[in-house]
């Protein structure tokens, strides 16, 4: 078996590699159309933030509002259990050593994904920015709104967490794992690994962001852009993301075009 | 700042519309091609700006120029060669300008060298035309007085970038070689915003300079004036590479992040409104050598071709499908990229006849890993 999977592969998904992660943690390209680095030499590469799981808890819990969250003990029992059961498998087991961000979401339904991601999401992700970055700034330069603007990709399996939510909360551990994935690459890539694991979203990625606003602080070096891959934009080729901008986070909007760059990552969840 | 008009006229402030309006009234066609950018990128099209580098003359000889190397006098004292490329000339310049109007491309720089040192600098403003083109000329300043300003003007120069790399007198003349020089640059100042000039202030930023006295100095300065301060990294390339200590590091370039929020200061990465490009290599300059070769900044000395051989079109899009160059991200590949730096080193020592040729530099078998 070679090492990573090569773009051009073709791969049918009853014979996924094994394993399907390499020794970073990154998701190995698969048999894909789309395209994708076949390998990469790491220079954009987010740091695994701290993992509090009570300071994560209460972030999440303030910033989200939610008044009957589930106790920072209960959370930390199913995050630590999705590890678990993450390692315990071969063909995941890589995975555990690349940077995790445990998350949780509450119990909840909105008639519209841009406008909840909007007002109620990123307006979180910027509270509990400045709450624990208080020197920087988060910067949401999408100034010309969400609402109608966003659908779930087919095939990214975030229906999947949007449906959990309806029936209670959530959780989860976010992956930024697809690095230098073309965002078409990210939803093909997803097609082909187990039914466990989704494509990340706007929710997810908030969550994974209000819980560890220094997800994409790095000093030393560059962490790179993360894609909410499983949402479609208004426009073809085109979608939003998070992005740092020194120590500072920013929410933009821009077309990708369908390319692999080596800045740019996609994120995989995983929910108990 | 590099991208000046391409930002819709709602996201402007009072005195940016006053000038597009004004440039709407003067050169209507120039004015619509730069409103039509931003939709050029959400197309996926590029528009960068094109430094010409017709002429290499100088009057200077600064500690940190990046085209040092490509100057006759370093050829002939240093490498003792001649350098028998053939040179671009006014037709050439035309042609360029065609192809360039053709892709809706829109800004040219004229720089060098000195540009207001070379003798057919009319010449070249109108060949590069300025009734199709928005024409920035870059400057030392040293022959920037009233008179000159307000030839520029009337030639169709809409804009000055004025090198001024210390807020310190001695600091400034010392690291330019020239004394006198920093007086001179203030002039330039008034000289320019008299004339009606568009003004950019462009500063190079060396290791640790961004945490001084100094530099804070000078970003005040620039905001309080109303003019834009450029700043540019110091690069290991040409004059530089003797000075690898004037590389800046992360924490540089994130000091300056932060001064952007209190001071009219920005390097090619900032983000004009909301807009981020990141690395303009390609996607917002490349610089056309006086040997007709293309470079995709200028401080890159691989070419992407050259334009006697292949069109600025297929040019543009090699430069678009290299992995180091396209489609985008967020650092300074030439300024902060240790494996890039490495490799562009090691494939440039010792060549005496710069660009390194298309092929032998960057070529379309370039991958990011070994």
């Amino acid at each position: 078996m070679k090492p990573y999977g090569l773009a051009t592969e073709t791969c049918a998904p009853d014979k996924v590699p094994v394993p399907l992660f390499d020794e970073h943690g990154r998701c190995m390209p698969s048999g894909l159309t789309a395209t994708a680095h076949a390998r990469t030499r790491r220079y954009f590469i987010c740091t695994q933030p701290e993992i509090d799981y009570g300071a994560i808890h209460a972030r999440i819990k303030t910033h989200l509002g939610i008044a009957d969250a589930l106790t920072a003990a209960e959370f930390e029992t199913r995050a630590e259990a999705i590890m678990q059961h993450l390692r315990n498998d071969p063909a995941t087991a890589e995975m555990t050593r690349g940077v995790a961000v445990p998350f949780f979401l509450p119990q909840a339904s909105y008639p519209d994904y841009g406008a909840a991601l909007e007002h109620t999401y990123l307006e979180a992700v910027k509270n509990a920015f400045a709450d624990k970055l208080p020197q920087y700034d988060f910067v949401n330069h999408h100034r010309d709104g969400l609402a109608g603007k966003l659908d779930i990709v087919r095939g990214s399996r975030h229906d999947k967490l949007v449906e959990a939510m309806r029936h209670q909360s959530v959780v989860g551990v976010f992956f930024p794992c697809l690095s230098e994935y073309s965002v078409p690459a990210a939803i093909e890539q997803t097609g082909k690994l187990p039914a466990q694991f989704m494509l990340a979203g706007g929710f997810d990625t908030c969550a994974a962001l209000i819980g560890s606003p220094d997800l994409l602080l790095r000093t030393d070096g560059y962490p790179p852009l993360l894609w909410l891959a499983a949402l479609a934009a208004e426009k073809e080729a085109t979608g939003y993301h998070f992005e740092a901008y020194g120590y500072n986070l920013t929410f933009n909007r821009r077309p990708h075009f369908g390319q692999a760059a080596e800045y740019w990552a996609s994120g995989l969840v995983v929910l108990d | 700042m590099i991208s000046i008009v391409e930002t819709p006229d709602s996201k402007l402030t009072p005195a940016e519309r006053a000038k597009r309006e004004g440039l709407r009234v003067r050169k209507p066609y120039v004015a619509a091609k730069l409103a039509a950018i931003s939709a050029m990128e959400e197309r996926g099209d590029i528009s960068p700006i094109i430094r010409l580098e017709k002429s290499y003359l100088c009057n200077f000889q600064c500690t940190h120029c990046s085209a040092e190397y490509y100057m006759d006098r370093h050829k002939e004292k240093v490498f003792k060669i001649e350098d028998a490329r053939r040179k671009i000339d006014l037709a050439d310049i035309r042609e360029l300008s065609r192809q360039a109007d053709e892709l809706g491309l829109a800004r040219f720089v004229i720089t060098g060298g000195e540009p207001l040192v070379m003798k057919d600098f009319d010449e070249v403003v109108a060949a590069i035309d300025p009734e199709k083109h928005y024409i920035i000329t870059d400057t030392n300043g040293w022959f920037l007085d009233d008179k000159e300003a307000q030839h520029l003007k009337s030639i169709g120069v809409e804009k000055v970038q004025l090198s001024l790399d210390s807020f310190i007198e001695q600091d400034h003349d010392n690291f330019r070689n020239k004394p006198g020089s920093y007086k001179r640059v203030m002039r330039a100042i008034d000289a320019s915003l008299d004339a009606g000039l568009n003004l950019l202030l462009s500063t190079v930023l060396v290791k640790g300079r961004a945490k001084t006295q100094e530099f804070l100095d000078l970003c005040r300065y620039a905001t309080e004036k109303g003019v834009g301060l450029y700043v540019s990294y110091a690069k290991p390339t040409g004059s530089c590479t003797d000075h690898p200590e004037f590389v800046i590091d992360k924490e540089d370039a994130d000091i300056l992040r932060e001064l952007e929020k209190d001071y009219n200061v920005f390097t090619h990465m900032t983000p004009t409104y909301g807009s981020f490009k990141g690395c303009i290599t390609v996607k917002g300059i490349i610089t056309v050598t006086s040997t007709f070769e293309v470079t995709p900044c200028p401080y890159i000395d691989f070419s992407l071709g050259n334009l006697r051989e292949t069109p600025l079109k297929e040019v543009l899009a090699r430069g678009m499908r290299n992995p180091w160059l396209g489609p985008y991200r967020p650092d300074c590949l030439i300024g902060e990229d240790p494996k890039f730096i490495k490799i562009h080193m090691e494939k440039t020592k010792g060549v005496t006849q710069l660009p390194v040729p298309w092929g032998q530099g960057f070529s379309d078998a370039d991958t990011l890993c070994d």
